[in-house]
This record gives C-alpha cells, sequence and structure tokens, in this order.
C-alpha cells in the first residue's frame, strides 16, 4: 500500500547559513510536491489527537530555525523531551516552571514593542533579511499545559493573554510563534487567542467539530476534515496556509537519533568564537 | 423524481426504445423549427440584399429565398441529430483510438504474416504489462477517460441541473499521483455549492475514495476542477532534507540535567509533586488565597470568569 517516498530533498534550500526569511519546507503534499511555510510572516498553530504528529512539525521547524543563521529560540515544552534536544542552543528553554515561562514572555513582548519603536524610527512598518536583528521564533508544544494545568488560575491567565500579545505582535518584527496543542476548543485556549494564528495545522481528530475548530467554521462541510485521516497515519494533516483552501500534507519525519544529530551539529556551528578559535587551534 | 418523469414521458412514444429523453425531444424539435426559420429568413434577407445591388429585387428575392432555405435545412438537420453529434463528442477519444487500432489491426494483417502480426501483439501488450512505470501511465490515463464518463452519469443520473436538461461541459482530465483532477465548466442552473452536498455520491459513481471540488478561476464561478481521489500518497515517510545537511560528526553536546531517580510509583511520597499544579491539591488553595490572589481560583469558578473571551 506506501508507495515510493518522493524526493522533497531535491531542490529544497535547507542547511547552515539558511535564513529564517526562506521558506521552511515542512512535509510534501498530496501530490508529492514539497510544501513550504513563511514561518517568518506566520504564526502557526498545530491540533490534533495525542499521537498525530505535532510534535514531529514542531521538531522539523525548531530544527530548521535552529541551523538558520541569526535566529534564536524560545522553548516551551512541559513534556521536556520533544524541544528538549534543542535546549542547548535554545536562548529559553521553559519546562514545567510556569513562573519562568510567564518572565520569558514578558521579556518577549519587552522585545517586540522595542523592536516596533526602532522600526518606527526608521519608518518602516515590517522588519527585513537586511535588518541584522535576530528571528526570534517562539516554540510552544502542548499549549494546554500551560493555560490550563501549570500554575494558577491567575498564571494561566496571564500566560494566555502575554501570549495573545506576542502573538499579535510578534508577526512583523520577526518573532513568530508557533504553538501545538491537542485540542483548540475555548477551555483549552481562548478563542481570541486561537484566532491570532494564521497558519493551521489539523493533525487527525476524532469528529467533525474537532477538525472545524482547528480549520475554522465550514471546512468539514466542504470535505476538509481531519478526522478522515487514519489513525496509523501519522503526521499527515491537514494545512491552512497561502491559497485559502486546506491542504492535505504529510509533514517531514526526524527520528529522535535524526534530531540529536541536528541539534549536535547545530550547537557545533553555532559555537561562540571563542570556542571556534580555541578548536581551531587546538585542531 | 428526475427519474419517473421521462418514463411517463417516454410511455407516450409508441414503444420505441429512444436514446434521447422524450422532453428533451420535444423540445429539440421545437428547437429545430425555430433554427430552420430564423437561419432561412436571416439568412435570406442578407442574400437577397447583396443579391439586389447586382439584379433586380425580385430576382434578388428568389435567389435570397435559394440561398436561405437549404441553410435552414441544414440548421435544422443540426438541431435535431445534436443529440447523436453529442454522444459522438463525448466518446470522441474512444472512437479515435479505437479507429486508429482497428486500422493498424487490418494493416498488420495485410501486410505482415501471422508471426510478425503476434510478435507486435506481444510487444504492444506486454512491454506496458511487463514494466510497472508504464503500466501505471497507461492506467492512469485510461482512469481519465472513465471518470469523465462518470461524471458526466452523475451530473444526468442525480444532480438535476435546468429545464433544458444541458449538461455541464467536462473538459480535460488529467492524472494525479492521488487519482485524476478534471475541469469542468458549469452549465446555468448548478453551483459549486450545489455539489459539494452531494461529494459522496459523486465519489461513489467514481468508483472513488472521496472527491473535492475547487474553484479553477478567481474570476469566474462556473469554472470548477473536481479533484477525484483513490489513492493515497501521505502514508509513505518523507524524510526531512536537514538530515543530510548536517555533519554526523559533530561533537555531541549536552549541558548536564539532574536527573531524578524515583522513576516508579512507590518511589514517589504523596507531597513531592515536581508539577507545580496548584489546582487540584486541597491543601494549598487556602495558602493561596492568603497571597492575595482571587478567592474564587478554583476550577468550579471556570465558566463564569470572563466568558465573553472564552467562547
Ligand atoms: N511525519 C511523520 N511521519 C511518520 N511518523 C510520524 C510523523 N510524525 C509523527 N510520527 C509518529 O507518530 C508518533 C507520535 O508523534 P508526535 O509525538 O509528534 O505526536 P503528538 O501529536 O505530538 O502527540 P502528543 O499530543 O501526545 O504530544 C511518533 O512517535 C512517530 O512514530
Ligand atoms: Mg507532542
Amino acid at each position: 500500500m506506501t508507495s515510493a517516498t518522493p524526493a522533497p530533498a531535491s531542490g529544497v534550500p535547507v542547511g547552515p547559513g539558511l535564513s529564517m526569511f526562506d521558506p521552511l519546507f515542512i512535509g510534501i503534499d498530496e501530490f508529492g510536491q514539497p510544501v513550504y511555510l513563511d514561518v517568518i510572516y506566520r504564526n502557526i498553530l498545530a491540533a490534533g489527537e495525542p499521537g498525530g504528529g505535532k510534535s514531529g512539525l514542531l521538531n522539523n521547524i525548531a530544527g530548521t530555525a535552529a541551523l538558520c543563521d541569526n535566529t534564536r529560540l524560545v522553548l516551551f515544552d512541559a513534556k521536556l523531551v520533544e524541544l528538549g534536544p534543542w535546549r542547548d542552543i535554545a536562548d529559553e528553554f521553559v519546562g514545567l516552571d510556569i513562573d519562568h515561562g510567564l518572565n520569558v514572555l514578558r521579556r518577549l513582548l519587552v522585545v517586540a514593542s522595542n523592536r516596533y519603536a526602532w522600526l518606527l524610527a526608521h519608518r518602516r512598518r515590517k522588519l527585513a533579511p537586511t535588518d541584522g536583528l535576530s528571528v526570534i521564533v517562539t516554540i510552544i508544544d502542548e499549549l494546554a499545559m500551560f493555560s490550563t494545568v501549570l500554575g494558577t488560575k491567575a498564571q494561566q491567565e496571564e500566560f494566555s493573554t502575554l501570549l495573545r500579545g506576542l502573538v499579535s505582535l510578534g508577526r512583523a518584527c520577526g518573532m513568530p510563534v508557533v504553538a501545538a496543542t491537542q485540542r483548540p476548543s475555548w477551555d483549552i485556549i481562548p478563542a481570541s487567542l486561537r484566532d491570532l494564528f494564521g497558519y493551521r495545522a489539523a493533525f487527525r481528530c476524532t469528529s467533525l467539530n474537532s477538525s472545524n475548530i482547528i480549520l475554522g467554521q465550514g471546512w468539514a462541510e466542504q470535505g476538509y476534515t481531519a478526522s478522515d485521516i487514519s489513525p496509523t497515519n501519522q503526521g499527515a494533516a491537514y494545512l491552512l496556509a497561502e491559497g485559502g483552501v486546506p491542504r492535505r500534507i504529510k509533514a517531514a519525519y526526524l527520528t529522535d537519533a535524526d534530531i540529536y544529530n541536528i541539534a549536535d551539529y547545530a550547537a557545533w556551528i553555532r559555537r561562540p568564537a571563542g570556542a571556534r578559535l580555541d578548536l581551531g587551534l587546538a585542531a | 423524481m428526475s427519474k419517473s418523469s421521462p418514463r411517463r414521458f417516454a410511455g407516450k412514444s409508441t414503444g420505441t426504445v429512444t436514446v434521447i429523453e422524450a422532453r428533451v425531444h420535444r423540445s429539440s424539435a421545437r428547437r429545430a423549427k425555430l433554427a430552420f426559420i430564423l437561419t432561412a429568413v436571416i439568412v435570406g434577407v442578407l442574400a437577397a440584399v447583396v443579391a439586389a445591388s447586382y439584379w433586380h429585387p425580385i430576382v434578388a428575392l428568389i435567389v435570397g429565398a435559394l440561398i436561405g432555405v437549404p441553410c435552414g435545412a441544414a440548421a435544422w438537420l443540426l438541431v435535431r441529430i445534436w443529440p447523436v453529434l453529442q454522444r459522438l463528442w463525448w466518446w470522441a477519444t474512444e472512437i479515435v483510438l479505437a479507429v486508429l487500432l482497428l486500422t493498424a489491426w487490418v494493416q498488420l494483417a495485410n501486410h505482415t504474416s501471422t508471426v510478425v502480426m503476434l510478435l507486435v501483439v506481444a510487444l504492444v501488450v506486454g512491454v506496458p504489462a511487463a514494466i510497472p512505470p508504464v503500466r501505471r501511465q497507461v492506467k492512469a490515463w485510461a482512469w481519465c477517460l472513465i471518470v469523465r464518463h462518470r461524471l458526466r452519469v452523475c451530473f444526468a443520473q442525480f444532480i438535476i441541473a435546468n429545464q433544458s436538461g444541458s449538461l455541464p461541459l467536462i473538459l480535460w482530465a488529467r492524472p494525479t499521483p492521488v487519482g485524476e483532477r478534471v475541469w469542468v465548466y458549469l452549465r446555468p442552473g448548478l453551483s459549486a455549492k450545489d455539489l459539494e452536498g452531494r461529494l459522496d455520491k459523486i465519489a461513489v459513481t467514481c468508483h472513488a475514495s472521496t472527491v473535492l471540488i475547487e474553484r479553477a478561476s478567481e474570476t469566474n464561478a462556473a469554472y470548477l476542477r473536481f479533484d477525484i481521489k483513490r489513492r493515497e500518497v501521505l502514508d509513505a515517510r518523507v524524510n526531512s532534507p536537514l538530515v543530510d545537511q548536517i555533519d554526523p560528526t559533530a561533537p555531541v553536546s549536552a549541558s548536564p540535567l539532574t536527573v531524578p531517580t524515583a522513576l516508579d510509583l512507590p518511589d514517589v511520597d504523596v507531597p513531592t509533586i515536581t508539577l507545580p499544579a496548584q489546582g487540584k491539591p486541597a491543601a494549598k488553595k487556602p495558602t493561596n488565597s492568603a497571597n492575595g490572589s482571587t478567592p474564587a481560583a478554583d476550577t468550579s469558578s471556570a465558566p463564569d470568569d470572563d466568558v465573553s473571551d472564552w467562547i
């Protein structure tokens, strides 16, 4: 039944020295064509049932960002293992500590407002690759842990509010947010936060309704429902991005070994200049 | 409903098996007459006007009539045999293919011996059958032919269109990795919305798993694209190109971690909770409210705070 894997790697611009301003490869569509996302100017929400492949998609994005030039990673992962491999190259890695998470979000918001002030001073409205400012990618796995489980109710609400601020501000100043959650219904994430995510990836869901919550009302009736993804086909999703119509995609898959190899290599190419010199002399 | 009415009309005609529905047939007769009169009059008058500049007006009128009537007759004939032409057009590809194959067969039979003929046939049939990519291509294009007919069956059988019974124009089809993609130009009386409710039936008629409809043109709502899916390409594993870009010999970098030792249930006592979850343990609630946070910060109060925001 399984057909041969198409070769998406041909002509895909990835590698060291890559920039977050380039389109980011995340997988193939149902016609076997590579699918790219403009992560930099969009926020992405991945959702779907447990084991659907959300963390796989997030790791793709984290891996590419890790290899990108002038890119900072801010990671939130209450499960520790999903984004943990990138903790050494991330500027911030938030595990189970919601206070830490709140502080990180507050810092990010200050950076965002400073960047807008900077853009204003330069008579511009949007960050460009030539500005030399770093891209700060915030990746949150299991958003629900921070918005409903960890900390007090007040902290959870503050987390949602700060995140809403970051999601709505970050887009044009090079601070995109990528988040994953199992079900983005109102009791998990406020609708006002959910609706700020421009790109949606719906991994397998159990009902038409859940799929509609992720992609938006009405898509299931038109035949675009993540409930028709086979439960054994992890990593397949409906992606609502450019074009306005959900596309079926299959996310690229990184094995654990791949992830750690990429993380090691990213740490190696990102090592401080001093360390480089030392090693150069030692070699 | 759409099935019973033609049957009633057909009952009136004297038992002859007509290919064409009675309703369509009747209106075709009327339209043929109209076409005859219109063409005869227009062509006749035009011809007479032109002829009048060369001959006497009466001669010109006769000439006009002589030219107009045959033209009208041609138009009448065209309208009357239109359904036949339509069917010929629907099957044009198959007819052309069949004619080509037969011609080739006859030519082979006439010009070569039986052995050569068998050899050629074996090659023509055997090579596609033996080489999987060629076989897949042939099969895919065959499905394209089939699916256009199946779509027409959908439109004719259960998608009620307009009064005159005109079917959408089923344009070209081409294979995709998952099935076929067919372009269709809708006639008045149908819209993409109408079709969306019947996707499952269309899929059944096309022997496919699912069908999707998309607009093929931003500016013209009549121009649609049907994506017929009968295969799945998304169950293969997709490798990430990142893997090829890295140097796997890079030194391992891992900051030291504090590894917990209590990895089994008996190892963990009740109060040592690593999750700072304060919603659940009842013992912690008083300290919470004492800290100044809202006293009603427990789960039961979730629905009534800021409802508008969470809907
Ligand atoms: N793109 C993919 N291709 C093939 N297999 C995949 C893909 N993505 C995920 N899988 C398989 O599915 C399993 C679960 O994936 P993943 O951990 O990403 O799910 P998840 O949606 O993050 O689940 P959870 O909600 O529990 O965090 C993986 O261990 C892997 O075996
Ligand atoms: Mg996960």
